[in-house]
């Protein structure tokens, strides 16, 4: 019987794919993506603002609402965050990533494995009450400052425009500081994984044909290890896109997307504006998976 | 997978969005269960300290196993209330209206209830939760929004809430910027208007909740030039006693809960002793109700809860646990865990100064068109990102 | 040949890891603070009584530590199976539409946890499916599946099909292949892929607080402790603890896709 139906699979490979893909097609294909949709036409309703409920009429007035300056703010400042801390985690992660995978051997090998592991592992919400206390006033950041008569220079700091503020923990800083942290390990791992493919014969080639360390780095690992970046980028971008739990905690109490969508369905009950917003992500995830494809990030994922 | 079928399921599953929510719940033949979505402390079942339980026994009592989910906004709430599946909430006045306005809750009626009669009577028929004359719930404790401040920087308590609202130099000699809190929930737009009552009579405002275009514009103006004194806005309580202590906040609008909290704390009281007031301006504040799901699977245990929740008794241990007001004055008396002074420490003699929290709604009574609630909701999403 | 690292490199990665691990420290740190309800710095002074109280007093504390564990556990089983089974089929087959398919395959973690929540959760309620343990689980398996899946795709793209072919000529059936031949050379990659669901899923707020019912499991748990605390240190001796029971399994899974590794070469 068994073999009769393993004949079958290998003479059919269609429909072996199709019974492999059917029970996650399903659900994602068809489930997940469906409520999107409903998601997305949600936000052509709108909101009587008299009677404070949703009209379930095709209008593109919620849009045109979106686009008021006050709403172009809070996406402006969300997709610049998540860029930002995109950035820097990448800055942040390759080094650590270049080390595990290229020169740490053994225990040492085992120990950096673990010392990104372990973060993953503790709770998130600890570890962002953990930031409020090393980033408030009185903090461990101001209580080292101090200790090493470097408080100008935290002042300094503060009283920069914007991203200042009466504290590193009410300020854009702290924000950015905390998803940063939260987030690292997200981008470690695809590149370590995406550095350890490179394989070792290239790089020796390279250094065969004469180039320096610097020359191979540039023009052969780190092409390699790019997709890898990318890959680790829609985690902390599209993590940071929709977080509405850090933003509340640490900063200074300027919207980002995901508290807007969390109040605006919440108590406001404006669930076609909330809709609208949550079609920004949306949106924006979309072309940037499009553009990492391009890049073969996804073999890297 | 053909594409004109995947449309079609998608349109179909998109119609019936949303509206389907209530179709999730289900009637249990026998109700041995109740669901309640609750404020953080408001069910205890002595998980936490065997002295505070008034789950326990109504579960002997009654059978029903009390479920509860705990929401930490009134955003969380109404969210849930919306999404069904539970038979109570605990809801703040900055939710009710807009949960009867919704039709998520049910009319209640209080012949079947006991322990109403033991109800302030000045509770009875709020208008955060009587519509119409009927009652879309039970009033479960209340409190004041007190003006909290440091005491080593305030040696006189503030006269009024112009040292949160308007730039100026504190008695320390420092201006208030980036050192006084504001409420991060839209209703906070309220305490501006209950300030501009007595500050800009000229305005005419006659009920802060209520508030026609241009009185509405005021205070839309006061909070918006709040925004450069504060740093950040305050949303849990238990964050707020941490501002308080590590980050140099020294006014704000605040609970009676923070305030009991770091005043019964000896380590925050030698470096930052906090005090709270009631201006002279008034204040607003908070009535909770415990209101019933309109499609609640278990009414039978809801109602036996709800008679339950007024008993004094469990009255008095909440509002000790809580730091709130009793709604029911027996039970300010002769509780152990309350002691007989609790009531007036959590401010039960400021009922008469206080504008409790309800939804603002666009048709009014004291101007007949008011800004409805989802503006103000919006607005002050603006006005914190400025 | 490995050349030795430069000093940069060394203080780069050096300083990556003390920023990963400074706030750890501080969990650990006020975990023995004598402070019950709110944190200050420096901590006025240092108890064990915390681990005594989450341990004897605090029954609170099991039930969400529990459903979590079933949560992550069942919800990564369920991802191992179907993520290893769509890598298989978008790997081998080729299809009309696949690189849309498998763009779409990313979409539940390329999209921010509200919205997979909030999706959810009305696609949830247009089933009738009732929010329960049940519901928690499928929300976390629909981003744990992806974490699988990328994982074994790029196992099996580097699985060289003459392997199979051969098996197949020597008169294995595909099961016996599967068993025999690509089992073994994916397992690495499904330990790594479902260590991370597993850990995605174990600390998962957002997606849990719209999929879940009246339940709790541990992350929310901690949230509500975290906005009205009763023994604030208790929440980071949780923390420790759970740091201390992973401690082990992830060093064991390391040398296990280590050695898998070398054999492969």
């Amino acid at each position: 019987m068994l073999n009769s139906l393993s004949n079958l699979f290998y003479r059919r490979p269609q429909l072996l794919t199709a019974l492999l893909l059917g029970g996650p097609l399903a659900w994602i294909g068809v489930v997940y993506i469906g409520s999107l949709f409903a998601l997305l036409i949600q936000s052509f309703y709108h909101l009587d603002d008299f009677s404070g409920t949703v009209v379930h009429e095709f209008t593109l007035s919620t849009y045109a609402e979106l686009a008021a300056t006050a709403n172009l703010q809070i996406i402006m400042r969300t997709v610049v965050m998540a860029a930002l801390v995109t950035l820097a985690a990448s800055i942040v992660a390759f080094p650590i990533a270049y080390y595990a995978a290229r020169h740490a051997r053994g225990k040492w090998k085992a120990l950096f494995y673990l010392a990104v592991m372990m973060p993953l592992w503790s709770s998130y919400l600890v570890k962002i009450y953990a930031w409020k206390l090393i980033l408030a006033k009185e903090g461990i950041v101001s209580w080292i400052a101090a200790t090493l008569h470097l408080s100008w220079l935290l002042d300094g700091l503060l009283s920069t425009p914007i991203i200042g503020g009466s504290s590193l923990s009410f300020s854009y800083i702290g924000t950015f500081l905390v998803f940063l942290y939260i987030w690292l390990p997200y981008m470690i791992l695809p590149i370590q994984a995406a550095l350890e493919r490179v394989p070792n014969d290239f790089v020796e080639a390279a250094a065969d044909l004469g180039a320096t360390p610097r020359q191979a780095f540039r023009d052969v690992i780190f092409p390699l290890a790019f997709p890898g970046v990318i890959a680790g980028s829609i985690f902390t971008f599209s993590l940071t896109l929709g977080d509405y739990i850090v933003p509340q905690i640490v900063g200074n109490s300027r919207a980002m997307i995901g508290q807007a969508v969390y109040t605006l369905q919440g108590t406001a009950g404006d669930i076609p504006l909330a809709a609208a917003f949550t079609v920004v992500p949306m949106v924006i995830m979309g072309f940037y998976l499009l553009a990492a494809r391009r890049m073969g990030a996804f073999d890297a994922l | 997978m053909n594409l004109t079928k995947t449309a079609t399921l998608t349109l179909a599953l998109g119609t019936a969005f949303w509206a389907a929510a209530s179709a999730s719940l289900r009637a249990a033949d026998m109700e041995k269960e109740l669901n309640i979505v609750a404020w953080p402390g408001y069910i205890e079942r002595g998980e936490s300290d065997k002295n505070y339980d008034w789950v326990t026994g109504f579960e002997k009592e009654t059978g029903c196993k009390v479920n509860v989910k705990t929401a930490a906004t009134s955003d969380e709430m109404v969210t849930l209330m919306n999404q069904g599946g539970f038979d109570l909430v605990t809801a703040s006045g900055d939710a009710s209206l807009r949960l009867v306005a919704g039709k998520k809750v049910q009319p209640i009626d209080v012949s079947k209830i006991a322990n109403w009669a033991n109800v302030d009577k000045r509770l009875q028929d709020a208008p955060w939760h009587t519509v119409d004359g009927k009652h879309y719930g039970t009033p479960y404790q209340w409190g004041p929004n007190v003006l909290a401040y440091n005491s080593n920087v305030f040696k006189e308590a503030p006269k009024s809430w112009s040292v949160v609202f308007e730039e100026q130099n504190l008695p320390d000699g420092k201006s208030n910027k980036g050192r006084v809190q504001a409420y991060y929930g839209p209703i906070y737009i309220a305490d501006a208007a209950v300030y501009l009552m007595k500050k800009k009579p000229e305005l005419g405002i006659k009920n802060p909740y209520e508030l026609n275009k241009d009185q509405y514009a005021a205070a839309l103006d006061l909070v918006t030039k709040q925004r450069a004194l504060v740093g950040q806005y305050w949303g849990d309580a238990n964050k707020q006693v941490d501002d308080f202590k590590n980050e140099g906040v020294v006014a704000s609008s605040s609970w009676p809960f923070q305030v009991n909290l770091i005043q019964g704390d000896k380590d925050a009281m030698a470096k930052t002793p906090i005090a709270s007031t009631i201006p002279e301006e008034g204040a607003t504040g908070w009535a909770d109700t415990t209101m019933m799901h309109a499609e609640a699977a278990h009414p039978n245990c809801a109602y036996a809860w709800l008679n339950h929740s007024l008993d004094a008794k469990v009255q008095g241990d909440v509002a000790a646990w809580f730091g709130s007001v009793p709604a029911v004055p027996a039970a300010c008396k002769g509780n152990e865990l309350l002691t007989d002074t609790g009531c007036d420490t959590n401010g039960a003699a400021n009922f008469d100064k206080i504008w409790f929290w309800r939804t603002p709604i666009g048709k009014c009574e004291a101007e007949g068109t008011c800004v409805p609630y989802s503006q103000w909701a919006k607005d002050y999403l603006a006005v914190q990102g400025k | 040949m490995r050349s030795e690292a430069g000093w940069g490199l060394k203080l780069a990665a050096g300083a990556g890891i003390a920023f990963l691990h400074l706030p750890l420290a501080l969990i650990v740190l006020y975990a023995f603070t004598t402070e019950e309800k709110s944190f200050q710095f420096p901590p006025p002074g240092l108890t064990l009584h915390w681990f005594s109280a989450a341990w004897f007093d605090r029954p609170d504390i099991w039930p969400p530590l529990w459903l979590s564990l079933r949560v992550a556990a069942i919800a990564t089983a369920f991802a191992l199976v179907f993520g290893t089974l769509a890598a298989a089929a978008l790997s081998r087959a080729r299809f009309f539409g696949k690189d849309q398919l498998s763009l779409l395959f990313i979409l539940p973690i390329a999209l921010p946890g509200i919205i997979t929540g909030i999706a959810l959760r009305s696609a949830f309620d247009i089933m009738n499916l009732p929010f329960s343990t049940l519901t928690i689980i499928l929300g976390h398996a629909t981003f744990c599946i992806v974490v699988v899946y990328n994982n074994a795709l790029a196992r099996f793209r580097r699985l060289s099909p003459s392997m199979v072919e051969a098996s197949m000529d020597l008169g294995a059936n595909s099961f016996q292949t599967f068993r025999h031949i690509v089992l073994p050379q994916i397992a690495s990659a499904l330990l790594a892929g479902g260590m991370l669901a597993f850990a995605l899923s174990f600390d998962e707020v957002i997606v849990t607080t719209f999929t879940a019912g009246q339940q709790s499991t541990l992350p929310i748990w901690m949230l509500q402790e975290l906005i009205r605390p009763r023994q604030r240190p208790v929440t980071n001796v949780v923390a420790i603890i759970v740091i201390a029971v992973t401690f082990l399994p992830i060093l064991a899974a390391y040398y296990f896709t280590r050695q898998d590794e070398h054999r492969q070469g």
